[in-house]
């Protein structure tokens, strides 16, 4: 993309983006922060989360401002216009997966309290890394404007659902089998859903990617069209 | 956009006065333009032009100074006639109608295709004259039919309500957002089937533009408007379709939705989000 005839809206969208990236990479770590401490009976490091969280609320608002800023006093066009609303989408987006790791941060304090063995949840481990992976990939597609890695990671959120339906069948048979384990399991099932929520939300990220670089809408669609 | 060919071989003959059984109703196409080349003298402005204007629809002409969008509106009702050394190549019809075609009177063409500069230019006559001027040079009428078609006129340019007490009154004395309208009032006056504005807000204030380009907005439902503008947003604003001119060539013409939110062209996309082509 050729650079703008005023270097001072460059700099203010290279801004606006830098902000996204920053909010990207806090919402990563509270994502693998957050599988952790359930995954490592972790009620500390829990609670760091909760408190991170709030400060990627605060980015979103600044995020938002930012935005609507250069929208009233650029009147961005085309491909400015398309970055501009793909930021605050995937802004809002951010936010959403803080809040939901936020809820596997509670459900980890919940666990731990519970003192079972830290070692029987590897199905949750499962899906954490593959959630941790579409976060990572989905931002790294924004970073780069990949379109064929927004593609790729838009396609892959399949498979935590799959790993998610796993999780819940596994646990709904063991609760049958031991209520004992039904605090737990319940917990690990609150968690889990709230880690698929936020490969929804990593997907969308992505299809924000092919909608700012292609100008395409690819949501709610069955099978995006390649390029 | 849909190719209006057709409508010429159906009707070889334009009836001037009732355009609406001059073409095929089913046609959307006021203005067809095939390969329009135009030069002055040996340079050559506009480059194999061709494009169909959708009837009683607004079209946008953008691009930079120089690109041609002003010569290639002044095509559509032969003004570059007035000009020494030119020559047109191609076809542009109205209608249906070839209108370089020996049997097109050009007074009346221009009838047919009214035309606002980007500086408002009243004739030195009471603002009642202006609008009558037109209609006195298409033959006499009785008074107050004169009367019904001024008041009509200044209507439909929003400008009736501000000067309906002082009509006698010399139209120079009006701001100049009032005499742009005063001068679309005059346009409109002779009904017209299509209007050519020249970057009729430039001149303006910002209020003043913005009601001409709300002007614009009513005046679509009963003609076919091609607007020049140097303001993007403007034409973002007031056009259905953005034709985008670079060079004397055509680079794009599409629905203005989708010229402003994902043009197909990289030179319209530089040039509409201010980069360097």
């Amino acid at each position: 993309m050729n650079p703008h005839i005023s270097e001072q809206f460059d700099a203010e969208l290279g801004a606006a983006r830098n902000r996204l990236m920053e909010m990207g990479g806090m919402v990563e770590k509270l994502l693998r922060d957050a599988s952790s401490a359930l995954l490592d009976h972790d009620a500390e490091l829990a609670e760091q989360v909760k408190v991170a969280d709030k400060r990627v609320n605060q980015l979103e608002v600044e995020i938002d401002e930012q935005c609507v800023n250069i929208i009233a006093r650029r009147q961005p066009a085309a491909s400015d216009l398309r970055t501009l609303i793909s930021i605050m989408k995937a802004s809002t987006d951010l936010e959403r997966i803080g809040d939901e790791a936020g809820r596997v941060a509670k459900m980890a304090i919940r666990v731990a309290e519970l003192e079972y063995p830290a070692d029987q949840y590897g199905d949750f481990r499962h899906l954490a890394a593959l959630t941790a992976e579409i976060v990572s990939k989905s931002l790294n597609a924004f970073a780069r404007l990949d379109t064929d890695e927004a593609m790729q990671t838009i396609a892959s959120d399949e498979a935590i659902d799959d790993a998610y339906d796993e999780l819940v069948r596994r646990r709904s048979s063991e609760m049958r089998q031991d209520p004992g384990s039904i605090e737990r399991d319940m917990s690990l099932i609150w968690a889990a859903r709230a880690l698929e929520r936020i490969g929804d939300h990593a997907k969308n990220i992505s299809e924000y990617v092919v909608y700012l670089v292609r100008g395409q809408d690819v949501r709610h669609r069955a099978k995006p069209t390649g390029s | 956009m849909t190719s209006d060919t057709k409508t010429n071989a159906a009707h070889p003959q334009v009836n001037w006065t009732n355009r609406e059984t001059s073409t095929d109703a089913a046609s959307e196409t006021a203005i067809q333009v095939e390969d329009l080349c135009l030069y002055y003298g040996e340079q050559q402005a506009l480059k194999n032009i061709s494009l169909a204007i959708p009837r009683k629809q607004v079209t946008a002409f953008i691009g930079p100074s120089g690109c041609g969008k002003s010569t290639l509106l002044r095509c559509f009702n032969r003004m570059n006639d007035l000009i020494d050394n030119v020559r047109i190549t191609g076809t542009l019809r109205l209608e249906g109608q070839d209108i370089h075609s020996k049997d097109v009177d050009v007074a009346q063409l221009r009838r047919r295709v009214g035309m606002v500069f980007q500086r408002p230019n009243p004739f030195p006559k009471s603002i009642y004259e202006n609008v009558a001027y037109g209609l006195r040079l298409a033959g006499k009428q009785p008074r107050s039919e004169l009367d019904d078609r001024v008041e009509w006129a200044l209507k439909s340019a929003a400008l009736w309500d501000e000067v309906k007490d002082r009509l006698k009154e010399s139209a120079l004395g009006l701001s100049g957002g009032q005499q742009q309208r005063l001068v679309i009032a005059r346009a409109v006056a002779v009904q017209p089937s299509v209007l050519l504005l020249d970057e009729p807000a430039s001149a303006l204030d910002p209020i003043s533009t913005l009601k001409i380009e709300e002007l614009i907005h009513q005046l679509k439902s009963n003609y076919t408007i091609a607007i020049v503008t140097h303001n993007m947003q403007q034409a973002a604003r007031v056009s259905d379709y953005t034709a985008f001119l670079y060079l004397g060539e055509l680079v794009e013409f599409d629905r203005t939705d989708d010229v402003f939110t994902n043009p197909k062209k990289q030179q319209t996309e530089d040039y509409i989000t201010g980069r360097y082509g």
